[in-house]
């Protein structure tokens, strides 16, 4: 059972399960407990599984480990402190880890000093980074409180010598859950958490998180399944319990009748004034490229105001020495403004920061909700936040975003399940670390929330996988991983313990191409997507079209400012997707926008409901009222229950444009359906193009929407989504990233590290091998899934196409001469991905004619 | 498989007076020889043992589109233009049967075999002796001359058949790419040259438009070589400039 705690405890009977040198040490540092405290602390005490969602900042990490301290501390006391692990604290982040151990160690020599004595709890970090002396010392000595990664705890689970530390372990915290549960990383942390549970008998667990919904579920997630029902958790939200000041600015009075270098300029004035009306600013790109891009601009618009000791930029790609040094400065209160795009989105310590600026929308509401909570250190200071709107369906995102963060409406999260790779690489790790009954390995894996449905077919598959049923018996010795025999389970092999620790992890190894104009880097690339490249070739990253010239090495040099449209297919994209409820949100609002128009409303009025509906100001209200007018006028205005389609040719392709508002994620499933029935129809390869806000589908031949819509039922979407997937570049990518999951691509192996570009040609040759053997082969599986649930969002696509069956949603259709700004913008953005619809052979014999027709020489190359 | 389709479909081409394309071999009517090249068994292994868990399917694979032509062109000598094994440090006991198996195979169709050194056949050796064939750096028949192209054979001849390059064109069309194996004809110095494509069928092999050229018989401008591309038939497709 999972349920809200609706009151805090009181003060007084804290105090009374307080060690009194801890409690001395408390209030020596604290003048009263704070309400995550309140809340949390009693629970954890009485070893009741919690889940405490506060914005960063807050009081959270003591929150967790003061029960702990205080049993560790009472226990030293005592003399009855035990050589074992009590604590496990896993976060995401290395440097995390490092914080909290600063974090402990200096209460800890506080507390001594209260208690006047050495009380010798130990706290050690163990990460990929821990030297091996320290390594040797925890197996000896175990620490008290351990502090770990998911991935190390993957190899301490199967580190015998370690395990023996972990049989009587009472906690596990896990911190910044919310940014592990949206990943594999997650799914592996889950499988991790019930191994340990099934070692250690009991544990209590306690989830730390930022704003993120539905929080039931994250709680589910948190303590998995027992007997098919969500184990006990409590939950404490106090994710509201700061003031906001919130607003969304626009650079320029009106969005429309601006030049390009206007809006620069007068963005640059913008969040030049903003800076320096505030101490500390924080802003947040949602690319790498316009990170750089607007440290690069303020420096060179106002080189008296900013030097690189007052302003930098912070981002994944960005070396760690780098990253430290720009932290160190914030939290020393040096920075005048830090610019990122996620990377400070975690819950490092990063000092005060009195306003967060957002640079267009942040296409999450959780996620502006994390971004925002960077601001304002304390529990109850205001948070203050600016969101900057560039372009108007920017700021009808940013205003709809800002209503749901006041109203306290959040968007939710998609956690990935059944994930075949990971379960692959987990029940691998159980293998490895003793013999199982599959019955048994079956029960610990269904425990943990995301397997809870996984079918026992797929599990039996996994099993098959991983004793190499797939080969010949006389190859097996160099497929299987584990033996089965009569329904137990073990390692197979010496090299299998090695394999595992060395290759342990989710996240995909990947070597990317850093993408620069002269010195300037404006993003990067697979390295797979450079070799399709050719000199000439205009691409697409994070939303800017760029000419290729030529690679040296690991960098691509580009050319921006091109007018031609891109030449190829952009799967590989930077962009983050606009969440699902939040699209939803935008659509219903301008449903109503609309219905008012419709109705005949005044000016007046419908500006005064959008100002009231949005809480913006005048002027934005105006804005977006003569933006949906112009729709209006146009044609129809798409909202979350009509899609309106466009048809429209030009002088080689004939389009279909869908303004669907639904978010990248279910467009990009969509029109991959759609697309595909298309195809079917035309037998011909089909462009599609795919932004937030809609898609288009292009062919040499004329497309009809009619015919094509009538091919596909919502019960057989997973089916014809499986099939339209098949050929594309992102399942291949997706495959490859499975297989090294799933231990059939191993870059660690037999003492040396493959190189991932040599992977991209050889995880082809496995996917066609693979292929072959079964289109249902456990891994390909996964990719399929991976692709249609976790990149794209077959669910809700799945509810859009069974809405227009129901006619619960409109579709209007409209042929227009030019195309519709909107449309416009679309198809100048480029495709992201032809189906191949043609046979290969087919393909060929297309382009051999053509070929021969080009160069008139038909007769001489008659065959035979 | 496309190729399954060969026996269905007219899969030769002849490109000159006494020199006929066959699917992936070229077949020299006059004198009854039948030449492939590139065949890197154990090319699948290799993978394995760099921590590449493919599956094999190759062998089987050759061996069925190889009985196909010996079927077809009933050679009376058969060249394997270097690199039949794919050389990767110890070779299993399997790699040494698949080799077996294959040459097993050519024996039942021609009286000779004829085995070119190839950079990856530095231990051919053991086997050829077993067999009782010769391994050679070149072979020549009716002024032509057959050797495995990487390095440069300074016998002269009219035309000059090489393999080692894996040559393959990829073409694009409104964004998507496919690559095919092909025949590459063109000039070396005053010679003809033939680059023929690989028997290897994991891979297609690398795109010659792009991709850097490894043989120093290729280390030259390829605009005016004519491509021949290999899939379920032989399709002409002109010199590599007019496909720019």
């Amino acid at each position: 059972m999972v349920n809200y705690l609706s009151k805090p405890y009181e003060k007084k009977e804290l105090e009374k399960i307080l060690n009194p040198t801890i409690k001395n040490w408390f209030f020596s540092k604290f003048k009263e407990f704070s309400e995550p405290q309140l809340y949390g602390v009693m629970e954890i005490h009485k070893r009741n599984n919690i889940l405490i969602s506060a914005p960063t900042g807050g009081t959270k990490t003591l929150t967790s480990f003061l029960s702990v301290l205080n049993e560790l501390v009472d226990s030293a006391e005592k003399g009855i402190l035990e050589d074992k692990v009590y604590c496990i604290y896993v976060s995401p982040l290395k440097a995390l880890n490092e914080d909290i151990k600063v974090n402990l160690i200096e209460p800890l020599k506080e507390i001594e000093d209260i208690a006047g004595r050495k009380l010798g709890i130990r706290v050690a970090v163990r990460t990929g980074d821990t030297p091996t002396s320290e390594r040797a010392k925890m197996t000896k000595k175990p620490p008290h409180i351990l502090i770990t990664t998911p991935e190390s705890l993957g190899i301490l689970l199967t580190t015998i010598k370690f395990r023996e530390h972990f049989k009587k372990v009472d906690w596990c915290i896990i911190d910044e859950i919310h940014s592990l549960a949206e990943g594999k990383r997650g799914v592996h942390l889950s499988l991790s958490l019930e191994r340990l549970q099934h070692l250690c008998g009991h544990m209590t667990r306690v989830g730390l998180s930022a704003t993120i919904a539905p929080l039931d579920e994250i709680a589910e997630y948190l303590v998995g399944y027992e007997k098919n029902k969500p184990r006990q958790c409590k939950i404490v939200d106090v994710q509201f319990n700061k003031k906001m000041d919130l607003k969304v600015l626009c650079p320029v009075k009106d969005l429309i009748a601006t030049t390009g270098s206007e809006l620069h300029n007068n963005l640059y004035k913008l969040l030049h004034d903003l800076i320096q009306e505030h101490k500390t600013t924080l802003i947040f790109t949602n690319t790498r490229s316009a990170t750089e891009r607007v440290v690069y601009n303020l420096q060179d618009m106002f080189p008296k105001f900013y030097t690189d000791k007052n302003i930098g930029a912070h981002h994944g790609s960005l070396g760690k020495a780098k990253r430290h040094g720009i932290e160190d400065r914030l939290r020393k209160g040096e920075m005048k403004v830090v610019v990122s795009s996620t990377s400070l989105e975690l819950g490092l310590d990063i000092g005060f920061i009195d306003l967060v600026v957002c640079l267009t929308s942040p296409k999450s509401v959780a996620r502006l909700a994390q971004r925002l909570g960077r601001s304002g250190h304390k529990l109850h200071e205001t948070i203050k936040g600016r969101l900057i709107a560039m372009d108007r369906d920017d700021l009808v995102e940013c205003s709809v975003m800002l209503k749901d963060v006041l109203e306290r409406k959040i968007d939710r999260v998609h956690i990935p399940v059944n994930c075949l790779d990971v379960l692959a690489q987990q029940i691998d790790g159980m293998a490895i670390e003793d013999t199982w009954d599959v019955k048994e390995v079956f029960k610990v894996v269904k425990q943990s929330y995301n397997y809870k449905d996984l079918s026992k077919k797929d599990f039996d598959a996994v099993i098959d996988y991983l004793a190499g049923k797939y080969t010949s018996l006389e190859d097996r010795h160099v497929y299987a991983k584990i033996w089965h025999k009569n329904d137990r389970i073990g390692r197979r092999g010496k090299m299998g313990r090695v394999i595992y620790m060395t290759n342990i992890g989710t996240i995909p190894d990947e070597t990317h191409v850093l993408v620069k104009i002269g010195d300037h880097v404006v993003g990067k690339i697979d390295e797979g997507f450079l070799e399709k490249l050719k000199r000439g070739d205009i691409f697409v990253l994070g939303g800017q079209k760029y000419e290729f010239l030529f690679s040296r090495g690991m960098t691509a040099q580009v050319r921006s400012s091109v007018q031609r449209p891109p030449t190829i297919p952009s799967w590989y994209s930077e962009m983050l997707p606009l969440n699902f409820d939040l699209a939803v949100e935008i659509g219903k609002f301008r449903r109503l926008v609309d219905g008012k128009l419709n109705t005949g409303k005044s000016k007046k009025e419908i500006i005064g409901f959008i100002d009231d509906y949005l809480h913006v100001d005048k002027n934005s209200a105006k804005g977006i009222y003569d933006y949906i007018k112009e729709q209006h006028m146009y044609a129809h205005v798409a909202n979350d229950k009509r899609i309106v389609i466009e048809n429209y040719s030009d002088d080689s392709k004939k389009y279909i444009i869908f303004h669907s508002m639904y978010g990248r994620r279910v467009n990009d499933c969509l029109s991959r359906v759609i697309g595909y029935a298309a195809g079917k129809i035309r037998g011909r390869d089909i462009e599609i193009g795919i932004n937030d806000n809609g898609f288009y589908l292009a062919s040499d031949k004329m497309l009809m929407i009619e015919p094509i819509l009538k091919l596909i039922k919502s019960s057989r979407m997973r089916e014809l989504a499986e099939l339209a997937i098949n050929k594309t570049e992102i399942l291949s990518r997706r495959f490859r990233h499975c297989a090294g999951r799933a231990f059939m691509i191993l870059r660690n192996y037999m003492g040396r590290k493959k190189r991932v570009g040599r992977q991209q040609v050889s995880s082809m040759i496995l996917m066609n091998a693979v292929k072959r053997i079964s289109k249902d082969f456990p891994i390909l599986k996964e990719a399929r899934r991976e692709v249609l649930e976790d990149l794209m969002d077959i669910e809700n696509a799945t509810l859009i196409l069974k809405g227009i069956e129901e006619g619960k949603i409109k579709i209007k259709e409209v042929n227009t001469t030019t195309p519709s700004p909107f449309a416009f913008n679309l198809i100048m953005q480029g495709y992201t991905d032809v189906l191949r619809m043609e046979d290969k052979i087919e393909f060929l014999k297309r382009l051999h004619s053509y070929v021969l027709a080009k160069i008139g020489q038909k007769q001489k190359f008659n065959e035979d | 498989m496309f190729w399954q389709r060969l026996a269905r479909s007219r899969n030769s081409m002849k490109i000159d007076k006494n020199i006929e394309i066959i699917d992936l071999g070229l077949y020299l009517p006059n004198e009854k020889t039948l030449v492939i090249a590139d065949v890197h068994i154990g090319y699948e292994e290799a993978l394995n043992k760099q921590g590449v868990l493919v599956p094999r399917f190759q062998f089987k694979d050759v061996y069925l589109r190889l009985e196909k032509i010996l079927k077809k062109c009933n050679p009376s000598t058969v060249v394997i233009n270097g690199d039949l094994k794919h050389e990767f440090g110890r070779i299993s006991e399997q790699e040494w049967r698949e080799t077996l198996k294959v040459l097993a195979l050519i024996s039942r169709y021609a009286d000779k075999v004829i085995l070119v050194r190839g950079n990856h056949d530095t231990v051919l050796g053991p086997i050829a002796k077993k067999k009782d064939m010769a391994v050679v750096d070149d072979y020549k028949v009716d002024d032509i001359l057959i050797t495995h192209g990487h390095k440069i054979n300074r016998k002269k001849a009219k035309t000059i058949v090489i393999g080692h390059e894996h040559p393959a064109i990829g073409f694009r069309r409104q964004g998507r790419i496919e690559k095919f194996k092909c025949f590459l004809r063109g000039k070396y110095k005053k010679q003809d040259l033939i680059v023929m494509p690989s028997f290897c069928l994991a891979t297609e092999g690398s795109d010659v438009t792009k991709e850097k050229l490894l043989s120093p018989y290729l280390k030259q401008k390829l605009d005016n070589f004519e491509v021949f591309v290999v899939a379920d038939k032989v399709y002409g497709f002109g010199k590599i400039k007019n496909l720019k």
